[in-house]
């Protein structure tokens, strides 16, 4: 598996971006960006150069839900592997953002381990 | 029957008594009469009064109940905005606090466990080499040694200012949780706030006697409801993350 992976971590708290930020450098992937909602996240996206998207949902300006409907829907984005990683725990809301096709789904307070078998699984899964 | 016939048929008797008491020169019966006249009217104007009373006593509690309101809407839900938006604010320093500190630990220990391990690899290669007898071998033996011993000398100095620092990081770390102890307190008083607040409107619902329907908040699962809170998140919620995965696992994911 290639560690030198490019992510793109969207998150509106600048605290949990560094969190997963310092994650993803000990599982080591070292190569991450940020960006605080979908709005900022889409342009960074389509502008290229990113492998794997790291998304929260509940976000002033774009949610993730959102953001995720519009990666679906480019045409260049649409295989982009995403994680949604969020507080966000309803029933209905899991199964909209399978829908919307998100390839893992982990609900804060999360481990560093469930962050790793989830994007062992979904990195092996795309292999 | 008209109100005027009701009320010659109630007052009547009494006003032919009055004029007769009147006519007579009879002070007795004339005082009488009034009395008699006097005692009819009184339920009417104690149950006026009363209802007069009330309806002071109604406005007086609406006023006080209303200046509180103007209060808390003008001067007290301004200060828990900004006293919230101070906690948000200290959480969010305590946070980078703690990550600052974590991150400038990480690579000292590293340091620690990489040169640790470069001074096992040394000790083991020392204790590999070929055994040589004599007092050859005892000189070569030492030569050897030598470059071991530095590396020790080397090694342990770090270690010792490596740990005192992350030593001293670990405490920065503890002092750095103690927002938990004010924001506590800050958020504590604006519940104590809400708590009044919602004792104020209901007062204010009792006294103009309205019928106040429950409404959720419109929530959009587009733009999501936030973390789970226990007491107050409805439907069914995941409780963890093997409820998660289960979940996914249901949907073929």
């Amino acid at each position: 598996m290639s560690k030198d992976l490019k992510f793109l971590v969207v998150d509106d708290f600048s605290t949990m971006r560094r969190i997963i930020k310092n994650l993803l450098h000990d599982l080591g992937y070292p190569n991450v960006a940020e960006a605080d909602d979908g709005k900022t996240a889409l342009p960074m996206l389509q502008a290229g150069g990113y492998d794997f998207l790291i998304t929260d949902w509940n976000m002033p300006g774009m949610p993730g839900l959102e953001l995720i409907k519009a990666v679906r829907a480019d045409a260049k984005l649409a295989k982009m592997p995403v994680l949604m990683l969020t507080a966000e725990a309803k029933r209905e809301q899991i199964i909209e953002a399978a829908q919307a096709g998100v390839n893992g789904y982990v609900i804060k307070p999360f481990t560093a381990e469930t962050l790793k078998e989830k994007l062992d699984k979904i990195l092996g899964a795309g292999k | 029957m008209s109100n005027f016939q009701i009320l010659k048929l109630e007052y009547g008797a009494c006003v032919d008594a009055l004029s007769e008491a009147l006519r007579n020169g009879d002070e007795t019966a004339f005082f009488t009469a009034v009395d008699h006249i006097v005692r009819m009217r009184e339920p009417q104007t104690l149950t006026e009064i009363r209802k007069l009373t009330g309806d002071l006593q109604k406005a007086l509690e609406r006023f006080s109940i209303e200046s509180r309101l103007a209060d808390i809407a003008e001067n007290e839900i301004p200060d828990a905005r900004t006293r919230l938006t101070h906690v948000i604010k200290m959480t969010d320093e305590a946070a980078h606090r703690t990550l600052d500190l974590v991150e400038r630990s990480g690579p000292l220990a590293e340091r620690t466990a990489r040169e640790a391990a470069a001074l096992i690899d040394s000790l083991q290669t020392y204790r590999d080499r070929p055994a040589g007898g004599g007092f050859e071998g005892a000189v070569r033996s030492i030569d050897a040694f030598l470059p071991v011993v530095r590396a020790i000398e080397a090694f342990l100095p770090t270690v010792r200012t490596d740990s005192e620092q992350i030593r001293r990081n670990l405490a920065d770390v503890l002092l750095a949780q103690g927002y938990q102890d004010l924001t506590g307190q800050i958020i504590r008083s604006v519940i104590k706030l809400v708590g009044e607040l919602e004792e104020t409107l209901a007062s204010l619902t009792r006294l103009s006697g309205d019928v106040v329907e429950h409404t959720t908040l419109g929530e959009s699962p587009q733009t999501g409801h936030g973390p789970v809170v226990p007491g107050v998140t409805r439907g069914e919620v995941a409780t963890g993350q093997t409820d998660v995965d289960e979940l996914l696992s249901g949907l073929g994911m």
